[in-house]
């Protein structure tokens, strides 16, 4: 990244380099968690894996443990844009879930 | 008594009393208020009232497009867990908040609807196509009652569920542990039953397809 020191750069032109963080944040990757928590059903949990993700019968039972178990589990990887559409739709099922930076 | 759902050659169906429907009829109701009182708390302004109805619709476009100001988590239990933060960081949460909420809050309310609509008729006969949107309106109604009963860990639900069995004699809590525990009866049932159709597809490689 180059440095702002010393510039003579008006306002738009420094926002184009904010700009510019904000593209590169969107392009480093994120992970969504689905957290574990008393209410949502197994059965449930398991079928939102299943048709959501499209996973087999046993990954999505192996992850909903997972959740039960650990507390968390990841349930996907990819660009900012595709965690966010993930997330929401998590939420729209009514699971516990957070998008985070992939470590 | 009410039977749980199965699995027909149209879709699902349950038979339930008609105290049963109306009692599930008006817990989506209060929810869809919920919901409602939500999406005016967030977009009346102190001065959108006496704008341009026109303008204040423009602006609200304008707000959401534009996300500049993160918008705070509803104070409401019950609204926090329904419309969740999405991130750890306060601001973070409120900036994506800004941007998604209302279409969240929109899809909620369509399933609502929707079930509201499916508990119209005796049996409660649904089409493979809407049980999805039954069954999170089912599951939205749990996480109220939850909310509601205070169930936080694994320890609460014991609690709900032996409250639940408890006297005859109950009061208001204990009558919302009942209906809690009708409705997860109800929701495992179907969902079980939507279980056996769900196509077995081996897609495991690409993990975040969807």
């Amino acid at each position: 990244m180059s440095s702002a020191q010393g510039s003579t750069l008006s306002r738009e032109e420094t926002d184009l380099d904010s700009e510019f963080s904000r593209l590169l944040s969107a392009q480093r990757p994120y992970q969504v968690v689905v957290w574990n928590d008393p209410v949502n059903l197994m059965t449930y949990v398991s079928w939102v894996f299943r048709s959501y993700f499209g996973h087999s019968k046993a990954r999505a039972k192996e992850l909903m443990l997972q959740v039960h178990h650990q507390g968390r589990a990841v349930v996907s990887h990819g660009p900012r844009e595709k965690a966010e559409q993930d997330v929401t739709a998590m939420h729209q099922f009514g699971l516990q879930a957070t998008l985070e930076e992939a470590e | 008594m009410a039977t749980a759902f199965r699995a027909t050659t149209k879709g699902y169906r349950a038979d339930l009393e008609p105290h049963e429907r109306r009692l599930l009829s008006s817990l989506c109701a209060d929810v869809i208020t919920l919901l409602q009182n939500r999406e005016k708390e967030t977009t009346d302004t102190p001065d959108s009232a006496s704008e341009d109805p026109e303008f204040a619709h423009f602006r609200a476009e304008m707000a959401g497009l534009g996300g500049d100001e993160p918008l705070a988590a509803p104070t409401d239990e019950v609204l926090r867990r329904l419309l969740p933060d999405a991130l750890d960081d306060e601001e973070e949460a409120g900036h994506f908040r800004r941007l998604s909420e209302s279409s969240l809050r929109g899809a909620k309310l369509a399933d609502l609807r929707t079930a509201r609509m499916l508990l119209e008729s005796s049996p409660v006969s649904i089409q493979e196509e809407v049980a999805p949107m039954f069954g999170r309106a089912l599951n939205d109604l749990r996480l109220t009652l939850a909310s509601r009963l205070n169930l936080e860990t694994e320890e609460d639900a014991e609690r709900v569920h032996e409250l639940a069995l408890a006297s005859r004699s109950k009061d208001s809590e204990a009558f919302m542990a009942e209906i809690y525990t009708f409705i997860t009866w109800l929701q495992e049932s179907l969902f079980s039953a939507m279980t056996e159709f769900l196509p077995e597809e081996e897609t495991d490689e690409d993990m975040g397809s969807a």
